[in-house]
This record gives structure tokens, sequence and C-alpha cells, in this order.
């Protein structure tokens, strides 16, 4: 498999214990893929990590979360040529072993956009009971919105290809990169598909979704998917 | 000139005492010409309401208000919610605004630090190895 125009972009914000787990692994396991990660906004010493390993570093000024990060990559990567974006988490839950699994359907064209699940197969991954709850929600959204399965939203273990990437580095619910985004992809048009992935808890650091938010997430993300389908398609 | 209440002649004398406010800051230049002028048409709005009673007895006639005091509520609350809609709609521009430059200038910031390290090579590179 020729893998020299897929890029993994690593979206990190304050992450300077997990990311290193992280980039070794993917040096070990994925030696052959080219790494970006987008520092976003940290105030400790994720970009210093990175860097010595000699992998680029783009570091937003301020804080602008996973949404921002990830658009900051998609441009780069567009920019530099590359035909593949893999979003991959930097605190350690995914697992680089499965970059094959979840790049063959987009590298063999059968989709633009695939999304490594923690549901798709029994994986051993058993979340909190409000996780599922959440999950079993946006799945519906999603179904009712587009007609297909997603079963997990969440997840950020994610490819996209360089049409995708075109066009979310200029247009993208960047607040809303769940249920949102996936929901206004397959309304452009774009092909998603789920593939099964085993998930691992985090290495250390704060998750993105911290528990405070955990109310406000279904609420300002249901909200945002229906906003999503009265906006006009383009 | 003739007042309905003591209240219609306060809300008179805010009006004015805010519009006057307003002129200072642009003078100042504390708040930009743009603003001014919605805070400006408000506050001669009200103004006019309390100081002509005949005007504000026709208009709240015209809207079937019972009550000329709630005449000026009803103005001063409309104008409030549309400034607030107004600035709600310049702040999510300005947020775009702002994201899409921080974003930009992180690529940009990239660029000089890589030129200024004298790579000028293409693509990333894990340490890990070449790419195929």
């Amino acid at each position: 498999m020729s893998t020299g125009r897929v890029l993994v972009i690593v979206p990190a914000h304050n992450e300077e214990e997990s990311l290193p787990v992280t980039l070794d692994e993917l040096a070990r396991k994925a030696p052959d893929f080219d790494v970006l990660v987008v520092d976003d906004g940290s105030r400790d010493g994720t970009a210093e990590v990175a860097r010595a390993r000699g992998i680029p570093v783009i570091s937003h000024a301020v804080n602008l979360g996973v949404g921002g990060a990830l658009q900051t990559g998609f441009r780069w990567a567009v920019r530099s040529g590359y035909a593949i974006g893999v979003q991959l988490d930097a605190d350690g839950q995914h697992d680089p072993g499965f970059l094959p699994v979840l790049l063959a359907p987009v590298l063999s064209g059968a989709c633009d956009v695939s999304i490594g699940s923690r549901y798709v197969s029994r994986s051993g991954y058993r979340a909190p009971l409000a996780r599922r709850m959440g999950m079993l929600l946006f799945s519906t959204v999603f179904r009712v919105a587009v007609g297909q399965r997603i079963t997990d939203t969440t997840s950020g273990y994610r490819a996209y290809d360089r049409a995708v990437m075109e066009v979310c580095q200029h247009e993208f619910p960047k607040d809303f990169p769940d249920a949102p985004l996936l929901i206004d992809l397959a309304r452009r048009g774009f092909r998603l598909t789920e593939v099964p992935v085993e998930m691992r808890a985090r290495e250390a650091g704060r998750s993105f979704y911290t528990l405070g938010k955990s109310l406000y997430y279904p609420y300002k993300n249901l909200l945002a998917s229906l906003m999503v389908l009265l906006k006009r398609p383009g | 000139m003739e007042f309905l209440s003591r209240t219609q002649l306060i809300t008179a004398l805010a009006a004015v005492a805010l519009a006057l406010y307003v002129l200072d800051l642009v003078r100042r230049r504390r708040l930009s010409e743009e603003y001014s002028f919605l805070w400006v048409a408000a506050s001669v709005l009200i103004a006019v309401l309390g100081f002509s009673t005949p005007v504000l007895k026709a208009i709240t006639r015209a809207l079937g208000i019972m009550y000329e005091g709630s005449t000026v509520f009803f103005f001063g609350l409309a104008f409030a919610t549309v400034m607030l809609l107004h600035v709600s709609i310049k702040l999510s521009r300005l947020g775009q605004e702002n994201h899409a430059l921080t974003r930009e200038l992180a690529l940009v910031r990239f660029d000089l630090e890589r030129l200024r390290s004298g790579g000028g090579d293409a693509g990333p590179r894990n340490d890990g190895g070449g790419a195929a």
C-alpha cells in the first residue's frame, strides 16, 4: 500500500503528557506515514514534544477547538499535495495499528470519509450509559437526516480524501466536528463509511469533551445538526 | 410643556442624556459611527415620546396600547432586541474572522520558521523514515 500521500493530522491541546506516547507509537507502528501536529493554542510543551521528534508542528496562537485544528491540518494537507488526511487524537485513544483498516475504503475510492467506529463490531469497548444514549441519539439524528447508519458519530478517528479536505479547509462547521460535520459532509454528497476499530482509554491529560459539557453537548449538537439541515448546501 | 407623569419627564431626560453620552463616545473614538447611528436614533425616538405628550398619546392610541408608559417601554424593548441581535451577528462575523486569521497566522508562522531554518523541502517527514 502506498502511503506517501497520506498525512496523519494530530490535533493537540495541552497534551505534553500523552503526545510523546502517541507520536512514538505512530513512529513504531506506522513509520511510513507523514505526521503533522496541530498545536491548538497549548500552554504547555506540546509543540516542543513534536519538534523534538522532528515532526512538523503548526501552532495556533489561541485555542480554536478540534474543528479549527482539523481545518488548519486540512489546509496544510491540501497545500502540500496530500491525497488523504487522517485525524488521530493526541490522547492515545486511537491505535495507529488500525490505520490500514481505516484507510482501505478511502484508498480504494469506495468512500470519501472513513470513520473508525467503536460500535460496529464487538470491540470490547463498553461506554458509560449516558454516552451510549448520546450515541444512540446522534446515530438516529444522522439516520433521519441522511438515511444512512453511522453508529459512532463522536469518533475522532477518521480518514478524509482530498475532495473533502479541499471543501473543509474553507467551509466547516468548526465548532461541531461530530454529528453536524458528518451530516454536513453527507449533504454535500460525500460518501461516508464506518470501519470497526478498537479504542483505548486516554493516556493522560484532559479530554476535549469534559464532564461539565456532558449536558450542553447533546443540546448544542442536536441544534447544530438541525441547523446544518436548514442551511443551503454548497 | 405638559407631562403625563414624572416617569415621562425622567424618561425624556434620560433619553437626552443617553444621546449626549453616545455622541461623546463617538467623539472620544470609543464607539464607531456605525453603532452610534442606531443608538442616536433610538434615544431621539424615546426623547420625542417623552417630551411630546400629543405624539405619545397619538402613537399609543394608534397601536392600541392602554397606557402611555407602555408605549415607551415597547419601543425601548424593541430597540434593545434589535440591537442585541445586531451585536450577535457582528460577534459571529468577528469570531469567524478571528478564527480564520488565527489559522492563517499559524500557517504563515510555520512557513516562516521553515524558511528561516533553511529547509525549503516540500512535505513533512515522520522521523520513522521516508515515504513511499
